[in-house]
This record gives C-alpha cells, sequence and structure tokens, in this order.
C-alpha cells in the first residue's frame, strides 16, 4: 500500500511530468527524422525497380514485332535465366492461361481492372523451405491470344522498408522508455528529498526547531535552497529562543517581587488581630497579588503558546473533553444551567494537555458566566473528515458579529461583561492555544448565544 | 520534621523559614546551590524546599546531583518561572512536588505535610481497603460503605474520596485536588472544586451524625474524625 503510494507520488511528480512531455516531443522528432529517410528511400528504390520493368517491357513490345513466336520463347527463356539480372520475373501463358515460357510457376490470379501495375506473392524455394515473396509486374497481350508479364521480385525492396519501419518504431519506444525511466528516476531522488524535508518541516511546525531541512552533498536547486532555509531556521529558532529568554526573567522578575510581597503581607497578617483594619488592609494586599498573578499566569502562557516552543505529547482529545465536561457538570447544575455534551471518542492530536485543557476550561467558565440561569450550554466533540472539532455553544448574549474578531484580542471586554470577574484574557489564551495547535478558532452565533468552534487538524 | 530550605531571596527565605518554626520544624537554610547539595547530603533531613533559580549550582541541577547519589529526600521545588514545560522539567529532574511563585503559605504547608506523608504511607498507597473511622473504601471492587451501608458514588466522586482518604487528616487544597485527581494545573475561575466537594460531602456525611470532611478556612478541605 505504502509502496504503491510512492510509486504514484512519483507518477504525480512534476519531473515526470515534464519527462513525458519531452519523450512526446522527442517520440514525435524521431518519427518526423526516421519517417522522412523512410519515405525518400522507399521513393528511390521502388523508382529504380519500376524503371526497370518499364525499360524491359518496353524492350519485349518491341522484340515481339520482330521476332517469331519460338526465337521471342527463346528470349524469355534466356532472360529468365539470366543470372545476372537477379529478381526479374517472366512469364509468358497462351490464351488458355498455361504457361509457355519464364520462370513463373503459374499466371498469377488477379482481378482483370487492376491496372497497368499490379503486385501479388510468389512462392520461392530456399533449399528446404519456400518463402513467400512479394512481385511487383506489368502484363501485356501478344499476338495470337498470348499473354505476357514481366515483373521484379521486390521482397528485398520490401525486407528494406520492413526494417526502416521496424527501426523507426523501435527508436520511437526507446525514446520514450528512456525519457520515461530518467523521469521516474528524477522524480523519485526528488520526491524523496522533498518527503525528507516536508518530514522535517511538520516537526518544526510542531515546535521542535532544532531541526533542520536534510542537505545532501549536491550543488542541486533543492539544497540550495534547503540551505538558505536552514539558515532562516537558526535565525527563527535565535529568535524564539530570546522570546523564551525575556519570558523567563520577565517571569522571574514579576514573581519574585510578587512572592515577597504575598509572604510580607501573610507574616503580617498571621501577627494582627482578626477584626483591625491592617489587617484588612493586608488581605486586600494578598487578594490583589493572587489576581495578579492570576493575569501574570494567562499572560506567560499566552506568550508561551505564541513562541510555539510547547512541548507536545500525544493528547487524547475525547478523554480530555470528557473530563472537562465532567469538572464542570456539577457546578453547571447547581447554579441551574443545564450542560449537554455529546463526545465522540478516539480523537487524538499532537500538543499540550495542560495549554489545551485551560483553554476549553475557559471556554466553559465563559458560557457559564454568561449563561442565564434555566439557560443551557453544549460541548461537542465531532470527529470531522479533516481533523477533531471541538465546539462550546451557550444560550447567554453572544457576541456581535462585528465584534467577534477583536474579543480575540488582548484584554477586550466587552460593556456587558465589564461587571463580571475576569482578566479578559480568557480567549486570547483561547486563541493562542488554538494557534500554537495548528487550529482554527471559529466564533459563531448560535442563535442565540455564542458557539465558539477549535478546528484541529488531523495528525 | 528537619526541612531544609535552599533559597537565594532573603525575604522569601527568612518568611518561610520563620512560618516552618512556628509550625513546629526545624529549619536549616542555604543560600546557594551548591552549599544546598552540601547540607542536603550530609545532614539527616526529613525534606526539602529548592528554589529552582540558585547561584552556583542551579535548582535542577541540585536535586538531580541529589538523586544521582541515590537519596530519597522528598524534594518540593519552587519556581518564579512556572509555565507548563517547568513543571514538567522540575518533576523529571526529580523533584516530589512542584509551586510556582507567588504561593500562599497554606498551599505550601499543605504540600510539604502531603510530601512527608508520602515517604511514611509508601505501604499505604498500595493498600486496596482505605479506612477512616467507620468509613472504608476498596479500591479493588470500587465500593464505599459507611457506617455498614454501602454508599452510592460516581467514578469521579470516588476518586475524590480515595485522594481525600489517602490524605486524611491532612489539609488538602483546591489545586491539590485538581492537579491528583483530574491531573491539571491551572486554577479554573468557577468554583469547581468546592461544587464537586459538596457533593461528595451530601454523599458521605448526610445521613450520619458525625461529618468526616470539613472545609479549612483560607486552605481547603480536609477529612478527618477530628472536627
Amino acid at each position: 500500500m505504502d509502496q504503491e503510494q510512492r510509486f504514484l507520488g512519483v507518477l504525480a511528480s512534476s519531473p515526470f511530468r515534464i519527462a513525458i512531455l519531452y519523450s512526446i516531443v522527442f517520440a514525435l522528432g524521431a518519427v518526423a527524422m526516421l519517417g522522412g529517410v523512410y519515405f525518400a528511400v522507399s521513393r528511390v528504390i521502388d523508382g529504380s525497380t519500376d524503371n526497370l520493368i518499364e525499360a524491359e517491357v518496353q524492350g519485349l513490345r518491341e522484340q515481339v514485332l520482330v521476332l517469331s513466336r519460338s526465337d521471342f520463347i527463346e528470349l524469355i527463356e534466356q532472360r529468365s535465366q539470366d543470372q545476372e539480372v537477379r529478381g526479374a520475373v517472366y512469364l509468358m501463358v497462351d490464351p488458355q492461361l498455361r504457361p509457355v515460357a519464364g520462370n513463373l510457376p503459374s499466371w498469377p490470379k488477379i482481378a482483370a481492372d487492376q491496372g497497368k501495375w499490379i503486385q501479388f506473392k510468389v512462392a520461392v524455394p530456399y533449399g528446404d523451405e519456400t518463402r513467400v515473396h512479394e512481385v511487383r509486374a506489368q502484363r501485356f497481350p501478344l499476338p495470337g491470344g498470348y499473354r505476357m508479364l514481366v515483373g521484379h521480385d521486390v521482397q528485398e525492396r520490401q525486407d528494406v522498408k520492413n526494417v526502416m519501419m521496424r527501426g523507426l518504431v523501435a527508436a520511437v519506444v526507446l525514446t520514450m522508455l528512456l525519457g520515461l525511466s530518467g523521469g521516474f528516476w528524477m522524480g523519485r531522488r526528488i520526491l524523496a528529498h522533498a518527503g525528507a524535508i516536508s518530514a522535517v518541516a511538520t516537526q518544526i511546525m510542531r515546535g521542535d526547531l532544532s531541526q533542520r531541512l536534510p542537505v545532501r552533498d549536491a550543488e542541486d536547486e533543492l539544497n540550495t535552497l534547503a540551505r538558505e532555509i536552514n539558515g532562516m531556521l537558526d535565525k527563527i529558532e535565535q529568535l524564539t529562543l530570546g522570546m523564551r529568554t525575556v519570558l523567563d526573567s520577565a517571569a522571574h522578575d514579576l514573581r519574585t517581587p510578587l512572592n515577597r510581597m504575598q509572604s510580607t503581607a501573610e507574616a503580617a497578617i498571621l501577627q494582627l488581630d482578626p477584626a483591625s483594619p491592617e489587617r484588612r488592609v493586608l488581605e486586600t494586599v494578598t487578594t490583589e497579588v493572587d489576581r495578579m498573578r492570576g493575569t501574570l499566569d494567562a499572560l506567560l502562557r499566552i506568550a508561551l503558546a505564541e513562541t510555539g516552543t510547547v512541548a507536545r505529547e500525544a493528547v487524547d482529545l475525547s478523554e480530555l473533553v470528557a473530563s472537562i465536561v465532567d469538572l464542570y457538570a456539577p457546578v453547571t447544575e447547581e447554579r441551574g444551567i443545564k450542560l449537554e455534551n455529546d463526545v465522540a471518542a478516539g480523537a487524538h492530536i499532537q500538543g499540550s494537555r495542560q495549554l489545551l485543557a485551560q483553554a476549553l476550561a475557559n471556554l466553559l467558565d465563559n458560557a457559564i458566566k454568561f449563561t442565564p440561569q434555566g439557560g443551557r450550554i453544549r460541548v461537542f466533540l465531532r470527529n470531522e473528515f479533516g481533523g477533531p472539532e471541538v465546539i462550546v455553544e451557550d444560550d447567554g448574549p453572544g457576541i456581535p458579529a462585528d465584534k467577534r474578531e477583536l474579543v480575540l484580542g488582548r484584554r477586550v471586554r466587552l460593556d456587558q461583561a465589564r461587571k463580571l470577574p475576569g482578566s479578559g484574557l480568557g480567549l486570547s489564551l483561547v486563541a493562542a492555544v488554538t494557534k500554537l495547535h495548528g487550529a482554527r478558532l471559529v466564533l459563531d452565533d448560535a442563535g442565540p448565544g455564542l458557539r465558539v468552534a477549535l478546528k484541529f487538524r488531523q495528525t | 520534621m528537619h526541612i531544609l530550605i535552599v533559597e537565594d531571596d532573603q525575604i522569601a527565605r527568612d518568611y518561610l523559614a520563620k512560618a516552618l518554626r512556628e509550625v513546629g520544624h526545624s529549619v536549616d537554610v542555604a543560600v546557594n546551590g551548591l552549599e544546598g547539595l552540601h547540607l542536603a547530603s550530609s545532614v539527616a533531613l526529613d525534606l526539602a524546599i529548592v528554589d529552582r533559580m540558585l547561584p552556583k549550582l542551579d535548582g535542577l541541577a541540585l536535586v538531580q546531583s541529589l538523586r544521582a547519589t541515590g537519596r530519597k529526600l522528598p524534594v518540593l521545588i519552587l519556581s518564579a518561572l512556572g509555565d507548563v514545560d517547568d513543571r514538567i522539567t522540575g518533576l523529571r529532574a526529580g523533584g516530589d512536588d512542584y509551586l510556582t511563585k507567588p504561593y500562599h503559605m497554606s498551599e505550601l504547608m499543605a504540600r510539604i505535610d502531603a510530601l512527608a506523608r508520602r515517604g511514611e504511607l509508601g505501604s499505604a498507597e498500595a493498600a486496596t481497603k482505605l479506612k477512616l473511622a467507620d468509613l472504608e473504601l476498596d479500591r479493588m471492587t470500587r465500593r464505599v460503605m459507611r457506617g455498614g451501608k454501602k454508599i452510592e458514588l460516581t467514578a469521579r466522586e470516588f476518586q475524590l474520596l480515595e485522594f481525600m482518604m489517602r490524605h486524611s487528616g491532612q489539609v488538602v487544597t483546591r489545586t491539590m485536588l485538581l492537579e491528583g485527581v483530574w491531573d491539571y494545573h491551572f486554577d479554573p475561575q468557577t468554583n469547581v472544586i468546592d461544587v464537586h466537594i459538596s457533593r461528595l460531602r451530601q454523599a458521605i456525611d448526610k445521613d450520619f451524625d458525625k461529618p468526616l470532611l470539613h472545609t479549612v478556612r483560607g486552605a481547603g478541605y480536609s477529612l478527618s474524625e477530628d472536627e
């Protein structure tokens, strides 16, 4: 199966298709060239025998006027035996078509209206076997109802023509074969190289930036291209690593003082009387530290997802979606929201389970936030042909069509959401995680409500 | 418990040492990785709290070196990086738990207790029957009984109860539950865990006089006989 596919792949490759085109052009060239030669040579040899016969007929027509019948018969016999004129054919018959003289055994059976030139086949003994030769001839009447046939064995010239024709066909076939096998070989070589490049490109797209395209020890276009792309990848890797380093130090430089703030505040709280106003102030500090931490976590995760350098693993998307539904089921029930789900089994992708889980949790957090009591949230996982698709639908207010692009940007909260809790980064994280997984995020009208679809590609 | 703190940030280190001493632990401190490794390999310890980024010897390298010498000392890694991959590299290097800064002291305390108990209760983890007062959980038959009465639980409630029973008598935080039962490492905006716990409480405590599942204010939950 795999082999068959590879074979079909080569047939569809561009070098092979170019080779087919060129084979056809060269074959047509061979036909034109050898065909011309064939035509010219045929004319020359056809013409020379025809002239020979014409001359002989002319000569005999003159002889028959001056010679007696017996002398004429002797002349014919003599000519028939003449070894120097190889291939000459003579036959003189009486009015009953019985042979009188000549080297043909019988008068050929030929329709009367055949014109001046006739062509027929004669069996010629060759040692033990007989061969059929082609004879070209003219007939003419003799006095007294006798008839004369003068011709020439044209088998040789037929043979020459046949050889030429065979040569022509062989040349065309050979040209096509050489062209096609050359094309196939080239196609396979290029496909192998292109296949190696595309395999590496897939790994790079999955986040392994250390991969490089294979470069062979040759100076062809593909190698040059691969080398240039590798140079580009070096640059990208450098930039991405730089971005990660910046992210890491930003994380470190923000978390360390936040941690000190938290520690100091917590330590002080323990020393204070629960009712003291100072304690309440410090508790506000720790609450704000928590909020800052939440925002920082979200921002760092978005930035991390956008660098594309998150480690990937095989993720059972069906299990993940089912488990998120399971996590949120009690909370929706408690709030009087119906949580419906239809999760297809066996959807697998390559990705980050934690980031995917958080993205799905954000979608459910949002859906719960905007769905009124008595409302409904629906979660689907469909195994579509092109890849799995996760859909979260609510019947809340939805997002107006002209604002859907907007909410995917950082920290956009529509007016109606301002009074609700949240960092405004939820959908941004979903968007970044979706992009990281090479998936598409589609916001739609669930009529009423919002429908968010994550369309993954088959891996 | 005898606990080693390896942390280069003085304010965080002092506060942590003080807080641990206040609850009755004895504490050693180290200000860089090399000093930390030296103490960890020479002093009898019950637990080590190691900052991830340290001068002289990185926190991960410290843990790796420690594990290379065969020391089974429970290690909690504190990190100021703390994104998805760092957690995995931290645990892979030999850390037993991983906490991102800034953290709540209650979260850290709960995790320290869990880590210390994990060493003690190595055998309990493999036991098929878990027991607390009149509550019994059989991991083989997946049956839960209280006071001789069978209690019906969903698969998730069972897992939740199993986790609580393995940590009975300790404080279990929401994040610990989310990690231990769902294997998720983020904080949902919705109070999902609280609702799961209140359902479990309904199932195991409702028809009985003495409640076993308690809420620990500002920290999490605890399953124990004591009020």
